[in-house]
């Protein structure tokens, strides 16, 4: 470096490091395509541009940025060869002699504890029955012969004394009490998987409306069997208006619905969704095969939004609140064969309307 | 903004702008798409617009609401529209749902939307 230029260094320096923050948003640009939302996109970027500044002086001018794409790639490179080796040694790091961690004998004896008050909100006969089973091994006839009943009402009654254990424990492992009556019977059906009683409840309903239950029900839902007859679809935007009503055109494909069937369902279903995204902002919109008294399909739509205080109005034609042809609901009852509204102001809006299969010739 | 495939792309040929529509649209793209056509038509002084839905499984109320006001934005920008390939389900449909699509100029496909737009283009010109 020639001593004129010297002067011209400090200046010349703070151009470069300009030019290495400029390099964000093209480093961004890399990592985004090569790893996508992968946590580690932003440790990436930060490497680079750690070696790109530890290598600034080697670096001729007008090549910082190949010399920064070159650095990035063989970062996600060096990246990807690690998981991979780590991957393939994974089954080297198990250690027996580990002992257990604290937090986890803590959380082991918070189990314990909520399953302890779990038994004791039992009654008394509840109790002795589900242990003398469970854990003493008495067969089911035997436990009936004692009190004179039979083995089928004492294996009901344990099936009852189950799903009630399992509310209390996920409710003494929270810590809380339901902040409704209905919770507990709400929470009991899903724990039990009675559909009837979670329907004469209207469950769903109270699932979205109770975010204490919304959030207990998740273990409780988890044991159920998986559903292959029931779809649902939360709403909150405008992209699940597709996404409802493609999870109802595939469910109604799978159910035996044909040609313009499908489309008038999934129209429907694209009508009422968007209802929940204008008016109530969020709800969900859950899709049912129904199998009697005949082959179809059923959808219920509810939001916990403002209600609609005219049902009549809002099922007229031309009837519209916001910018639209006011064809929502009137258009959505058109498309199916049943449809009902039920809905109060302040308490929601529940859309429910069938399409039976007709077997066409 | 969306990445991945174009939901919907816009050629043009001749003076005449051909919109297809790819994918299934939820309402806020629908929105983009009718903003981003009426800005074309302005931009390559398109005399004429054809609108490809062939590929829409679902024409609602508001994808129907929305063909509609592209049309009439258009008439007003100076370009004829037609929408072509509404599938034979979708009608069925749209009509049960109780669109009045009277206003709006509709062809079988592609070509029959060329020979619309020739035919209107001549009755203007006479």
């Amino acid at each position: 470096m020639t001593p004129s230029a010297a002067s011209d260094e400090p200046q010349l320096e703070a151009q470069e490091s300009a030019d290495i923050a400029g390099l964000v948003p093209l480093l961004q640009r890399i990592v985004t395509a090569r790893v996508g939302q992968h946590p580690a996109a932003e440790d990436i970027i930060q490497e680079t541009l750690a070696r790109v500044l530890a290598a600034e002086d080697r670096i001729e001018p007008g090549m910082l940025e190949p010399y920064a794409i070159t650095t990035v790639r063989n970062v996600i490179a060096s990246m990807w060869r690690k998981d991979d080796v780590a991957a393939r040694n994974q089954h080297r790091m198990h250690d027996p002699s580990e002992s257990v961690e604290a937090a986890e004998l803590l959380v082991a004896s918070e189990e314990q504890l909520a399953m302890t008050e779990a038994l004791a909100r039992l009654t008394d006969r509840e109790r002795q029955v589900l242990l003398a089973h469970e854990v003493s091994g008495l067969a089911t006839q035997v436990l009936a012969d004692e009190v004179g009943s039979t083995a089928g009402a004492v294996a009901a009654q344990l099936k009852r004394t189950r799903a009630r254990l399992r509310v209390e424990y996920v409710l003494a492992l929270e810590g809380t009490e339901p902040p409704t009556d209905r919770c507990r019977a709400v929470l009991l059906a899903l724990s039990s998987a009675d559909r009837r009683r979670q329907r004469e409840l209207d469950s769903a309903r109270h699932l979205l409306e109770c975010d204490v239950c919304a959030r207990l029900s998740e273990p409780l839902l988890d044991r159920a069997p998986e559903r292959p007859d029931e779809v649902r679809v939360p709403i909150g935007a405008d992209p699940d208006i597709v996404s409802a009503r493609q999870a109802a055109r595939e469910l109604a494909v799978r159910a035996g619905f044909v040609g313009a069937d499908l489309t008038m369902l999934a129209t429907a279903v694209s009508e009422v969704a968007r209802n929940i995204v204008r008016f109530a902002e969020s709800g969900e919109v859950s899709i049912e095969l129904l199998a009697r008294p005949r082959a179809g399909i059923r959808v219920i739509a509810r939001d916990t939004g403002p209600g609609i205080s005219d049902i009549d109005r809002a099922l007229q034609d031309g009837f519209s609140t916001y910018d639209g042809l006011g064809l929502g609901l009137p258009g959505a009852r058109r498309l199916m064969d049943e449809f009902e509204v039920a809905s109060a102001p302040g308490k929601g809006t529940t859309v429910s309307m069938t399409k039976w299969f007709e077997k066409k010739g | 903004m969306t990445s991945g495939p174009a939901l919907v792309s816009i050629l043009r040929q001749g003076d005449v702008l051909v919109a297809s529509v790819h994918t299934a649209l939820d309402d806020s793209q629908m929105l983009r798409f009718q903003h981003d056509l009426v800005r074309q038509i302005g931009e390559h002084r398109a005399r004429g617009v054809i609108i490809d839905v062939a590929a829409l499984d679902v024409i609602d109320s508001f994808a129907s609401r929305t063909l509609q006001s592209i049309a009439d934005i258009s008439r007003l920008r100076g370009a004829a529209t037609v929408i072509v390939g509404i599938q034979p389900d979708v009608a069925f449909a749209m009509v049960r749902l109780g669109m009045g699509i009277g206003e709006l100029p509709t062809a079988l496909d592609l070509e029959e939307g060329m020979v619309h737009l020739a035919r209107v283009r001549d009755r203007a010109r006479r």
